[in-house]
């Protein structure tokens, strides 16, 4: 009897234990305004993320030129003409024009949705680079890393989002997209069917795109440096 | 109208044919191709392309496009904007991330040719304009300047809405050189060149390249002269600088090394004492007694003589004046001989017969001084006799003279000095008292030098002494002068002065003894003889001083050798000349008495003039009287002043 109101009790002390440990660890460290704590500014935030944006666009864009060299496309135009990437249906500006006219939160949510776009795809690029015999292990290190990245930027694009919106510039209609488990597009399996090439040739597209989202977004926001 | 077609082609055949017969080809277009497309702001973009061969006929070229993911094919809305074979794609009609297919058609009468597709992305082809506004000033840093370039994007390019990202590139060069220097400028419209040449003229340029695209065309070249920040006059300045510090250097360098040498020449060392032959150490451990005994040279004085010959005395002259004459000038002789016995010094340097009479005096003084003393006293007490006869027994000449003669020599002693360098002749000086006869005689006196002082025998103590009575009452004086072409230095004196009294009494004194002796010829080797005395009868006595050991017991010796003690004559210049004559048996001692007695002669030689034969007694020195008389211990004979004598 005794044994057994000692194990109730001790387990209803871890819980309470538990319970009180996993309310601090959620709570964000750095607060606004807490001391000893270096808040980063927006335009610092926009800045890393650019230029975390353009280095993964190289690395792209390096296993690109590598794919090319190995694997000369066919001359079949018309396969390469309707080459369709799986993002082709995230509505995206294709001028200035429309990439200014597109607000801000709108423009923000298409880079959250390219980035999320491209998490999966690049993680199994770089299984099917590794286990490819006809690739050194750079490119393997670079697929890798390039998958690293994307999934990098889309955390730091969701941390300026969250800064914007704290910052009053943006509405809050975009953290719905923040959750890990957004529901992928329809066409979001078709990137399974996308040869390597095509795959490397749509990411390097895509990065390109988010990385000029982004400037585009901190010239506008942000306009004091390198605008 | 079949007929019509069919005759079109028959037209067509015709005219085909008939082309084909002129000789001329036709054919369808060459392929064309695309050479490039070029967007400037990621906006718009062209393509350029260039035809192939035209076949001969007029052909056309035409662009057509495709979208990317559309089958619609678009003709090219511009062909003219962008120039002769060119494609130019506006803003509406261009769409970024869309790949385009782009295609050109070159067709003429023939045919038409369809070019390679090429597939573009406009992002990839942005080729932007080169910057614009490229302004470079000169700026001053600390004095220095440097070129501060700016420039602008160019216009078209809009880097202000992020839309392009332009990263540019400079590169400078002077005018006059070949090689750019490049410098990456990075996003930023500015940048500063250091190090420039003063006075030189630049060139710069700037272009840009967005962040995935091609380089742009470089600007037009800004030129810029740098201003003179360093004078022309500076560099002249510090390489003459240079150059006198350089040959200072080289001088220090030289005067370090030759320093000592110069020194030298500039301020010539003293020359430090040096005393040959003495050792600077001794100084240095300071001992004096150690010091004065190195002065002192063992060879000065010189007590050798290095050379005999030049201490040669060749003759001693003896003047022994005429009892008139020597009554007549007894008083001027007095004076001469008082004048010589000062300080009568010849023309030898250093060798005045004071000097030297001087040391001997001083010499023979100190051993002499109480025999002198003795004599003296015995001189008052008794008769000459007696003293002279103590004084042959005694060591040393006896001297007789005349009270006036000199002071001191009271006693009536003659003064002699011994004649062992003067071969004088010998008188037999005892018991004989000597009228007023003495002859002229000229002896010859040797000085001393023939014989050094240290080594001859020559003592004042020789036997053979003839002594010379004293002069009673002769009043006579003469004086011997011996003549001495050399003397030296402290030596060598040999001073035969006699100074008769008027009275020539000469009286043999005490030598009877020794006239005994003198019969047994004894090798007798006197080559001087001391003049004693003269006696009144102008005899000169004169004893002979054996070179040899003389001493009182021995004064029995008859001299050896040959005696001067005959007197040859008296010369025209009033020098007694002496014989010598190896004494022989038979030879005889004259008697000398006084004036007043007989003379008696006997064993008359053939010389004419009686001889004066020294007595063999042997000759006592003794030096008493005036002091400048005094003979040294070894007996210098000092420089007598000598009358003729006359002739007998």
């Amino acid at each position: 009897m005794s044994a057994n109101i000692r194990k109730v009790w001790v387990e209803v002390v871890c819980v309470l234990l538990c319970s009180s440990l996993s309310g601090v660890c959620s709570a964000p460290l750095c607060m606004n305004g807490q001391n000893g704590c270096h808040i980063l500014s927006l335009s610092d935030l926009f800045d890393r993320v650019i230029q975390h944006s353009a280095r993964m666009h190289g690395i792209s864009n390096d296993l690109h030129s590598e794919f090319e060299q190995y694997f000369l496309p066919s001359k079949n135009q018309i396969g390469r003409v309707s080459r369709n990437c799986h993002t082709s249906t995230i509505l995206t500006p294709n001028g200035k024009e429309n990439a200014q006219r597109m607000a801000r939160q709108e423009l923000t949510e298409v880079i959250l949705k390219l980035l999320l776009a491209w998490r999966d795809p690049l993680w199994h690029f770089h299984q099917s680079m590794a286990h490819h015999p006809d690739f050194n292990k750079f490119s393997s290190n670079k697929a890798l890393e390039m998958s690293d990245m994307a999934h990098e930027l889309r955390k730091g694009v969701e941390k300026v989002a969250e800064k914007m919106q704290m910052l009053g510039i943006i509405s809050n209609s975009v953290s719905s997209l923040a959750s890990p488990e957004a529901p992928l597009p329809a066409n979001g399996h078709k990137w399974r069917l996308m040869k390597d090439y095509d795959l490397l040739y749509c990411f390097r597209r895509d990065s390109n795109k988010v990385q000029n989202y982004l400037k585009i977004l901190k010239c506008r926001i942000v306009p004091e440096h390198g605008c | 109208m079949m007929k019509t077609s069919a005759e079109v082609n028959l037209l067509l055949l015709l005219l085909v044919f008939t082309l084909h017969v002129k000789g001329m080809r036709y054919s369808p277009p060459g392929k064309p191709a695309l050479t490039r497309c070029r967007s400037p702001e990621k906006e718009t973009f062209t393509c350029w392309w260039e035809s192939g061969s035209d076949g001969g006929l007029p052909t056309t070229h035409a662009l057509f496009y495709r979208k990317e993911n559309s089958e619609a094919v678009y003709e090219c809305p511009d062909y003219r904007t962008a120039g002769e074979n060119s494609c130019f794609f506006n803003k509406n009609n261009t769409s970024i991330w869309v790949s385009y297919n782009i295609t050109v058609v070159a067709s003429n009468a023939l045919g038409s040719t369809f070019s390679d597709p090429v597939d573009i992305d406009v992002v990839y082809i942005v080729k932007p304009n080169h910057p614009e506004m490229v302004t470079v000033t000169v700026l001053e840093d600390k004095g220095w300047p440097f070129l501060r370039v700016s420039w602008e994007p160019p216009h078209k390019a809009d880097t202000r809405s992020g839309w392009i990202t332009l990263i540019y590139e400079l590169r400078v060069k002077l005018e006059e050189e070949n090689d750019w220097e490049m410098h990456l400028a990075g996003q930023q419209k500015m940048f500063n060149i250091f190090s420039l040449r003063s006075g030189g003229t630049y060139l710069v340029q700037v272009r840009c390249k967005p962040d995935h695209g091609f380089w742009s065309e470089w600007s037009s070249t800004s030129y810029i002269k740098v201003p003179d920040y360093i004078q022309r006059e500076k560099p002249m300045w510090v390489l003459i600088t240079c150059f006198c510090a350089f040959i200072f250097l080289i001088l220090t360098w030289l005067l370090h090394m030759n320093g000592h040498s110069l020194k030298d020449f500039i301020l010539p060392p003293v020359p430090g004492p040096k005393i040959r032959g003495f050792d600077k150490q001794l100084l240095k451990n300071g001992k004096s007694d150690e010091i004065f005994s190195s002065l002192v040279v063992s060879g000065f004085p010189p007590t050798t003589s290095p050379n005999c010959e030049d201490l040669l005395v060749e003759y001693l002259e003896v003047y022994v004046p005429e009892e008139q004459e020597l009554m007549e000038e007894s008083k001027d002789l007095h004076d001469i001989c008082l004048k010589s016995e000062g300080c009568t010094s010849d023309s030898d340097s250093g060798r005045g017969s004071c000097d030297s009479h001087t040391l001997l005096m001083d010499k023979f003084r100190e051993a002499k001084e109480e025999k002198r003393q003795r004599d003296q006293e015995k001189s008052r007490t008794g008769t000459e006799d007696q003293r002279q006869q103590k004084d042959w027994e005694e060591e040393g000449l006896t001297y007789a003279y005349e009270d006036m003669v000199s002071p001191n020599i009271s006693s009536g002693r003659v003064k002699t000095w011994p004649s062992l360098f003067s071969p004088l002749p010998q008188y037999s000086s005892s018991r004989h008292n000597q009228k007023s006869s003495l002859e002229k005689a000229k002896k010859h006196c040797f000085s001393d030098s023939l014989f050094p002082p240290g080594s001859t025998s020559f003592s004042l103590d020789q036997g053979g002494q003839t002594t010379m009575e004293a002069i009673r009452s002769s009043n006579r004086e003469f004086s011997l002068r011996i003549k001495q072409p050399h003397l030296l230095h402290s030596h060598t004196q040999a001073r035969c002065q006699l100074q008769a009294h008027s009275e020539v009494n000469i009286s043999s004194i005490g030598c009877k003894q020794a006239l005994g002796g003198l019969r047994s010829p004894a090798p007798h080797s006197a080559e001087y003889v001391e003049v004693q005395r003269v006696n009144e009868e102008n005899t000169v006595l004169l004893q002979p001083v054996e070179s040899g050991h003389g001493h009182i017991d021995g004064c029995s010796q008859l001299p050896l050798g040959k005696d001067y003690s005959r007197v040859q004559g008296v010369d025209r210049y009033n020098r007694l000349l002496l014989k010598g004559e190896v004494p022989q048996e038979g030879d005889c001692l004259y008697d000398y008495q006084d004036m007043t007695g007989d003379r008696t002669e006997n064993c008359y030689t053939s010389s004419s003039v009686p001889s004066i034969q020294k007595p063999t007694a042997c000759i006592h020195t003794v030096i008493m009287g005036h002091d400048e008389m005094v003979l040294a211990e070894n007996g210098y004979i000092d420089t007598l002043t000598a009358r003729t004598l006359p002739n007998y």
